[in-house]
């Protein structure tokens, strides 16, 4: 077997915090990292070591802040975490929409207020209508997203919804769209991401190798610039984090400034689509 | 070789002229009756705008010294796209139309003097040493907007480069943040060629003065604009650029801005 190529590490840009492992309140069909409610494979992050991580960090010049899951808004420390993050960087909390409440909505309205950088709310949706994504993510699971957006937009939180082109055509963006403004929404915000061969919609696929990146600049990947922390390591893509293979460093950021293994068929579709799970 | 440095207490900078002429023609007089020793544009000469023929003469005949943007670098090379950084498929709906635009009315020569303008520029404010660039230090197409440029960030780009300021522009939106008592500082200087997505249909530039501590004034200039909003529908560009021009709100290329900015527009 042919070694994988790897990725260089060029900065810290992002940090990714795996907050709640792979704990979540649904179980969605092409789930990423196989979240769900019932045991879940990742452990939750210590609030402390998500702290030390910010720290960390900040100290490097870190550009943005993401947290992820799982779903998020089951951690019990989340807004303390998200408020201390504002504090470093523009943060991004990725949510399947379907826990917020008006008092936790209030909530991140007021440290969004009081931040001197931007808090991003991530809401998925897999389809625009009702049926197809409920179909994905399960029952009920549309009606209550698209109360969150409401309520976010209702506080000038402008969410951004993230969709996946699972159920979608060519058309999947402007449809989303257009149920935004539907909704009322005048600032309809969309980020779509192809589907990834990893975690519950994993496939048997091809794999990089050298000499598919002969004349391309590696340092363009995501990963050169992205670490994970997760509870048990650090890693330098938020699909793989929980792999043994793509695992960095089993303990602080310092140990996981080093290049990352192009080794998993996930890594294909982000060459291959150059797709950023960054906002923009 | 060394790189040569100028020596200025009192400059001028803009950026993102995107094929405007007449806001440039109004920011070079503005400045002008500034007192403005040096006038410096941080690129994006091209894209948007109704007139990319007219703009890189205009900078030469005032001896503006000029760093290059990611549209410049697109469009010396022939590349394929502008390389805006957009991953949005309505911004890069409009960023398409643009750039085809720009590349069909770029001269051949100014193409080529667009391949020689230098990634980045070094002066001395007096005694501060200042840099600048197009999109940030590290990236010609990267955005620093005001919500999403850490000081964390700021300060490691000021120590890898040996400088007390940083000067960007890119994302259009002018800011100034002092670090530290201002012993650093950041600065977008904003876009002459569009608005600032505020209302008004003014564009800002920066003068930068040296006395002795850093100071930064932003500067509002009112232009003709109607002119320009009336040639973008003359050429047959989107309806959504020249309503930009007249009411200063952005309407395209906005997919990309951070929540806190967005916020402030309309759309």
């Amino acid at each position: 077997m042919s070694v994988a190529p790897q990725a260089p590490f060029v900065a810290l840009s992002s940090l990714w915090l795996l907050v709640t492992g792979t704990l979540c309140n649904l179980r969605c069909a092409h789930c990423l990292n196989a979240s769900g409610p019932d045991d879940p494979w990742l452990p939750t992050l210590d609030a402390a070591v998500a702290r030390r991580a910010l720290a960390e960090a900040e100290a490097l010049g870190v550009r943005e802040v993401y947290f992820t899951g799982g779903e998020p808004f089951l951690h019990r420390e989340i807004l303390p975490l998200v408020e201390a993050s504002l504090g470093v960087a523009a943060t991004t909390v990725l949510t399947n929409g379907t826990v917020m409440t008006d008092a936790l909505a209030d909530a991140l309205a007021g440290l969004a207020r009081g931040a001197r950088y931007s808090l991003e709310i991530r809401v998925s949706l897999d389809a625009p209508d009702p049926e197809t994504n409920d179909r994905v993510r399960g029952r009920g699971t549309w009606e209550r997203a698209v109360r969150t957006l409401r309520a976010l937009d209702a506080r000038g939180l402008l969410p951004i919804v993230t969709a996946t082109e699972i159920a979608g055509g060519p058309d999947t963006y402007a449809r989303f769209r257009a149920l935004l403004t539907g909704l009322g929404i005048t600032r309809p915000r969309v980020k779509i991401l192809p589907v990834f061969p990893v975690g519950r919609a994993l496939a048997a696929g091809p794999r990089l190798h050298a000499t598919d990146l002969d004349g391309f600049d590696r340092a363009t990947l995501q990963c050169a610039e992205t670490r994970v922390v997760a509870a048990d390591g650090v890693y330098a893509c938020p699909i793989l984090a929980g792999l043994p293979g793509a695992r960095l460093s089993d303990g602080g950021l310092a140990a996981a400034l080093r290049p990352a293994a192009l080794y998993h068929p996930a890594c294909v579709t982000c060459h291959r689509t150059g797709a950023t799970c960054r906002n923009a | 070789m060394p790189e040569r440095v100028s020596e200025r207490r009192r400059v001028a900078v803009f950026g993102g002229v995107y094929a405007n002429a007449e806001a440039l023609a109004a920011v070079l007089a503005d400045a002008r009756r500034r007192d403005a020793e040096a006038v410096y544009c941080l690129g994006d000469l091209g894209g948007f705008g109704p007139h990319p023929e007219r703009v890189a003469p205009l900078l030469r005949a005032h001896g503006v010294e000029v760093v290059r943007g990611n549209y410049d670098e697109a469009v010396a090379a022939g590349a394929a796209d502008c390389n805006c950084g957009y991953t949005d498929p309505r911004d890069n709906h409009y960023a398409r139309i643009s750039y085809a635009y720009t590349v069909a009315r770029t001269p051949a020569g100014d193409r080529a003097w667009l391949a020689t303008l230098p990634g980045h520029r070094r002066i001395a404010l007096g005694p501060h040493r200042v840099l600048m660039c197009h999109g940030s230090p590290r990236r010609i197409n990267e955005f620093l907007w005001e919500s999403t440029t850490p000081d964390g960030l700021v300060r490691r780009f000021l120590a890898e480069h040996a400088a007390d300021v940083v000067l960007c522009t890119h994302t259009g939106l002018a800011w100034h943040r002092a670090l530290d008592g201002g012993a650093g500082h950041a600065v977008n200087v904003g876009a002459i060629g569009r608005p600032a997505n505020d209302g008004t249909p003014d564009v800002w530039y920066a003068i930068l003065t040296a006395a002795p501590d850093v100071h930064v004034e932003f500067v509002r200039v009112a232009y003709d604009h109607e002119t320009v909003a009336r040639a973008i529908e003359a050429e047959g560009l989107p309806q959504e650029f020249a309503a930009t021009l007249r009411t200063g709100w952005w309407t395209t290329c906005l997919e990309n801005l951070p929540a806190r900015e967005r916020g402030r527009g309309r759309f």
